[in-house]
């Protein structure tokens, strides 16, 4: 997800300045929304989802400085970093889907924004794998599915931040009367009815983010 | 919260600390994160590293069947909660001897997307081998058909135990990958909860019931089980726990298991005396042969008031192995 950050200006290139400005945006973002998100995990599962994305980004704003030229080594240094910060399950589908991007983007310096659709669905496909979990489910994988879909075919960074947007917000209206089926929220299906889902909630905030650095 | 504590931030270091205080000669803390403890005695090169992991509150699960016959190192989280995969990472490595090392665990969806990323990582980074064992012995957790959804809890002693011993004498990583699988399968527990426990970090406990309740199969965190009712008799309790173990995993006549009678924390062993009578006597009547009957605290959730039964269905290699010798500092055989 990261990565739609490195829209630019006119351009709309991703690359290493790019990649830097998306993580402090994130990093500040996270720190204002810790609470509410945490809020909203605690409805559902142990309420540290806040936690987790506040660490996360912290730690990885603290290798900003050291990111190398090559996108892949540096969304890899990015995905460490999560896995550094807990033992959170939502950390570990983060850096996983963070390594997903790495590798589609080995030995490059810059990506153009018609990638965008192709890398979050890489993404989307890893996390699948790594939590055993499919689409429709209620998860953080709907989030980057929706964005994946709705970017698809799309060349300007403008329209792809406001389609990515718009997807975002869909699919959390979308999913929020329905009960979770997959991760630790399927315990509480019942109750899940009605409430957002914290990591779809949480990619949300990201999408926005990151469509605001692209804009 | 009435507990015994300072900061409950530092619950996990604090004790790992007194742990390793109280029993040099059996484990060290290993690595940078301080949440890694491995083996006192030096690796024997060529040997099949066996490591484990979960959240504390178990104790002795996970970390104190690090020892001589049992497990080599083991990756510690928050109490409840996956150890970090930067921890599972360290973990392995300290397990690895150069024979390849084996995942074995409990069935949780964050441990075991955290163990697995952990093992590519030592795949890419180290050319360690690792493979992976899932205890998924808990009956209560979902029907036969769903098997692979259950979760792990007290069976991990028997596969740390058999697959702990079979590497400590040579066994290749394939041997004691596939005798900790056949272990696995043949496990099944059940719990029944009294009374909930509290995480130091959360402050209030896991889940409410009333003084008068019971909560049959119930999860070792709290998770939601069979049947919420009046609290019954123990030989109550205990029939309607061995029929649940056996009618999933029938016994004949002739077998033979070793059953392991647990208390979740604060029920007292003599209780569990109490409910092994029934144990013993149901399994006789059947015509199994007990081996090696556990009784005590073997897998715990902190303070929870409650008990598990497991039973491990043997075959000749996996009696011997139960039997060989082994040495941490809460079993000795």
């Amino acid at each position: 997800m990261r990565v739609l950050a490195g829209l630019r200006g006119m351009t709309g290139m991703i690359d290493r300045p790019a990649l830097q400005e998306a993580i402090a945006a994130l990093s500040s973002a996270m720190d204002g929304e810790a609470a509410a998100l945490n809020a909203a995990d605690a409805k559902l599962g142990d309420g540290d989802l806040g936690v987790t994305m506040q660490r996360g980004m912290r730690l990885v704003s603290q290798t900003a400085d050291e990111l190398p030229d090559d996108l892949g080594r540096a969304l890899m240094m990015c995905a460490q970093a999560f896995t550094r910060s807990s033992g959170s399950s939502f950390g570990t589908l983060l850096a996983t889907g963070l390594m997903a991007m790495a590798k589609e983007l080995k030995g490059r310096e810059s990506a153009g924004p018609a990638e965008i659709s192709h890398l979050v669905g890489a993404a989307r496909d890893s996390m699948a794998a790594r939590g055993k979990s499919a689409v429709g489910g209620k998860t953080v994988l709907d989030t980057l599915d929706a964005v994946a879909r709705a970017t698809e075919g799309l060349r300007d960074a403008g329209s792809i931040a406001e389609a990515a947007v718009a997807a975002a917000d869909k699919a959390l209206d979308d999913y929020r009367d329905k009960p979770a089926t997959t991760g630790r929220a399927r315990i509480f299906a019942e109750r899940s009815i009605g409430l957002d889902d914290p990591g779809m909630l949480a990619m949300t905030k990201v999408v926005h983010v990151l469509a605001g650095v692209a804009k | 919260m009435k507990k015994l504590l300072n900061d409950p931030h530092a619950y996990v270091e604090e004790m790992l600390a007194g742990l390793v205080a109280a029993h040099p000669d059996v484990y060290r803390l290993h690595g940078e994160t301080g949440r890694v403890i491995a083996r006192a005695d030096p690796k024997r090169p060529g040997k099949v590293g066996i490591v484990s992991g979960g959240g504390s509150g178990h104790l002795p699960v996970f970390t104190g069947y690090v020892g001589t016959g049992l497990i080599d190192a083991c990756a510690i989280g928050d109490v409840f909660a996956s150890p970090s995969v930067e921890q599972m990472v360290d973990a392995i490595r300290a397990a690895d001897a150069g024979a390849g090392v084996l995942r074995l665990y409990g069935n949780y969806g964050g441990d075991v997307m955290n163990f697995d990323m952990a093992g590519d990582l030592v795949e890419i980074e180290d050319d360690i081998a690792a493979t992976t064992v899932l205890l998924a012995d808990d009956v209560a957790s979902a029907p036969p058909g769903e098997a692979e959804k259950r979760r792990g809890v007290a069976g991990m002693v028997y596969a740390f135990k058999i697959a702990g011993a079979k590497a400590e004498e040579g066994g290749d990583l394939e041997t004691v990958t596939a005798l900790a699988q056949r272990t696995a399968d043949a496990c099944r527990s059940i719990g029944a909860a009294l009374g909930p426990c509290t995480v130091p970090q959360a402050g209030k406990p896991t889940f409410e019931i009333e003084d008068d309740e019971m909560e049959m199969g119930m999860g070792i965190h709290g998770e939601p089980g069979v049947w919420r009712g009046r609290l019954r008799s123990a030989d109550e309790v205990a029939s309607e726990m061995m029929d649940k173990l056996l009618e999933d995993m029938p016994l004949g006549r002739g077998e033979r298991a070793s059953v392991l009678v647990n208390s979740l924390g604060a029920t007292p062993l003599e209780e569990l005396y109490i409910l092994y009578r029934v144990v013993s006597k149901r399994l006789m009547e059947a015509g199994v042969e007990i081996v090696m009957p556990l009784v005590g605290r073997y897998a715990t959730s902190m303070e929870m008031t409650g008990v598990s039964f497991t039973l491990c269905k043997l075959d000749d290699e996996m009696e011997r192995l139960l039997k060989a010798p082994c040495n941490c500092a809460f079993w000795r055989v």
